[in-house]
């Protein structure tokens, strides 16, 4: 950046200029070089491993894995119903990401168009605190809520409704799902904040002025316009919503299972191969989410309106 | 961003609307979490709620004698620390190189911001084993490894913003003035950016101190917090691990308004104004 500007001082010397510019390219390469030593040496190096070792087989001396190339694990994946597995993990992380979009989009138009900035500044840090605070302790909470002797629970048998408690509100796919939208709302919310941040209002205002009351405003103007946030919204509770264990192992009924916590139970009979499998096939779909979605919306684009 | 022309009155029914969804959002974000915290100054052995005449901090003492617990607690805020030392100036490194970048920027950003989605599991599983075939043994430097790959695309936006508010012609003005381009860089941007860089240390130490999934795979004799935690809540709750997550999330929300308070009281625009000023 500092030899950005050294070019943008001295543009007219071409001699000067090119010695800038392969010296802008040396500092720029020794700048990312430490990020991209650890993106790809502890991110993608390791997920390349996992990928070639899930065709090896395990080995019973070492208790490990030999260089046996076979598709066995893979075989394996169809079986002990761990398909079912795969499909329930991604139901109920679909379901979590509708839910959420439904409520982030409403919540960033409150943020974005019909709060004053000082009203707007607060929600936006309310909705992305909790991110950086216990996600355990957030959703150990909803037990407390949720079970039998829980707030919701005495709340409806003290007003009549019910006589027994109601059963299903924990340790129930419901409560896994609740808890999971309360988690990842600011992943929700916060790809479309960004994309309003690109918003020209005054086409929103033109609209006002044509004469369009507040659905029709929204529905004709706000909503095509912020598309590739709520898409994106969508993504992002989905991917996280896929990888966690943590909401399933404290919310989940009795037997729920996930997909990590399959791999936990994997590996706690060490059978390596078979994990690595698990996680190659989730890994491969999530990329190739990420890359057809990110080719159809230019996701990259959302973080231009950070001004960066 | 302020909008004051959609808040016309004809708009009333949907702005209503909007505005529930916004409010049970923030409920069901924070109330379970304030319920926890309320039941926590229970002192009676059995879990709800009491007036507010007989709160106690009861439990919050009963944790002072947990032994294991203060051992878990070292133990994360020496990983912390290493991962926020660490994730802070790579990340800044990260987001100079970006602004440096013309053509690779979109594929960089995307590296950058990947680690980001990848599943936490699936994350500790390759590293644990890779760093095994390495002949890493587990331990605090292992969960640090792992969690300096969460937190560092988070450190990276954090200090992009940063550098997003320091104007180009501030720097060219120092250039101007004589100033090298490490000068300039010390002398203007790293001072304009300091609300930034601290932002980055602390939420980078938070995400690394509230990690679970990463250091399932990574840790090595000593329990992390988290890991701690997880153990105690699914073996028979004892009051004082509602204590303790009330301790944990007081303070991780305290020091997240703190940061985001120092963030907003100092806008990159205001703060070039005043060092503008001479004196």
């Amino acid at each position: 950046m500092v030899a950005e500007v050294e070019e943008r001082v001295v543009p007219h010397e071409p001699g000067a200029h090119e010695n800038v510019s392969a010296r802008w390219r040396l500092a720029t390469f020794f700048l990312a070089l430490p990020s991209l030593v650890v993106f790809v040496g502890l991110g993608f190096i390791p997920l390349a491993l996992v990928v070639t070792w899930s065709f090896w087989s395990f080995d019973p001396d070492t208790y490990w894995i030999k260089p046996a190339w076979s598709l066995a694990s893979y075989a394996a994946l169809l079986e002990n119903g761990r398909a079912t597995v795969f499909l329930r993990t991604a139901g109920l992380a679909a379901l979590t990401a509708t839910a959420s979009t439904l409520l982030a989009v409403p919540a960033a138009t409150v943020v974005c168009l019909l709060s004053r900035p000082r009203r707007a500044a607060l929600l936006l840090a309310l909705f992305t605190i909790p991110f950086f605070t216990s996600g355990l302790v957030r959703a150990f909470a909803w037990r407390l809520v949720l079970g039998r002797q829980g707030v919701v629970n005495n709340a409806l048998m003290s007003l009549g409704v019910v006589q027994t408690p109601v059963e299903w509100l924990l340790f129930s796919d419901f409560a896994v799902v609740l808890g999971m939208v309360a988690a990842y709302l600011p992943f929700a919310i916060i790809p479309i904040v960004l994309v309003f941040g690109r918003i020209e209002y005054s086409v929103i205002r033109a609209s006002q002025d044509l004469g369009a009351g507040f659905w029709t405003m929204f529905s004709t103007i706000v909503l095509p316009l912020v598309m590739p946030g709520i898409v994106a919204s969508f993504l992002f509770v989905f991917i996280v919503a896929v990888g966690t264990s943590m909401e399933i192992q404290l919310l989940g009924g009795a037997g729920a299972s996930s997909i990590s916590i399959m791999i936990n139970d994997v590996l706690r009979v060490v059978n390596f191969p078979l994990a690595f499998a698990i996680a190659t096939v989730v890994v491969t779909l999530l990329i190739v989410l990420v890359i057809v979605a990110n080719r159809a919306l230019r996701l990259s684009r959302l973080f231009e309106s950070l001004g960066v | 961003m302020s909008f004051d022309l959609i808040v016309a009155g004809r708009s009333s029914g949907g702005r209503l609307l909007f505005t529930t969804i916004t409010a049970l959002c923030l409920t069901i974000m924070y109330a379970p979490v304030l319920y926890l915290l309320l039941a926590s100054l229970n002192p009676d052995a059995q879990l709800g709620l009491v007036p507010p005449s007989r709160y106690s901090l009861t439990w919050y003492f009963a944790l002072l004698e947990d032994r294991r617990l203060a051992g878990a607690l070292e133990e994360s805020a020496l990983v912390g620390l290493a991962t926020a030392a660490l994730a802070t100036p790579i990340g800044l490194s990260a987001a100079l190189a970006y602004r440096a970048m013309t053509r690779m920027r979109g594929i960089f950003l995307l590296v950058v911001l990947s680690a980001m989605f990848v599943p936490g599991t699936i994350e500790g599983l390759g590293l644990s084993a890779t760093l095994r075939l390495v002949g890493l043994t587990p331990s605090w430097v292992t969960i640090t490894i792992g969690h300096l790959l969460w937190t560092l695309p988070f450190a990276a936006v954090v200090s992009l913003i940063g550098l997003s508010t320091v104007k180009q012609i501030t720097i060219a003005a120092a250039r101007d003035l004589g100033a090298g381009p490490m000068r300039a860089f010390i002398d203007i941007t790293l001072p304009l950016m300091r609300a930034n860089l601290i932002s980055s240390f602390v939420l980078a130490f938070l995400l690394s101190l509230n990690e679970h999934a990463r250091a399932y795979y990574l840790v090595g004799r000593q329990n992390t917090l988290p890991l701690y935690m997880f153990g105690a809540m699914n073996s028979g709750a004892s009051p004082t691990i509602y204590a303790f997550s009330g301790a944990v999330i007081v303070i991780c929300v305290a020091v997240v308004a703190l940061v985001f308070a120092g963030l907003a009281e100092q806008p990159g625009e205001a703060r070039e104004g005043r060092r503008a000023r001479p004196g």
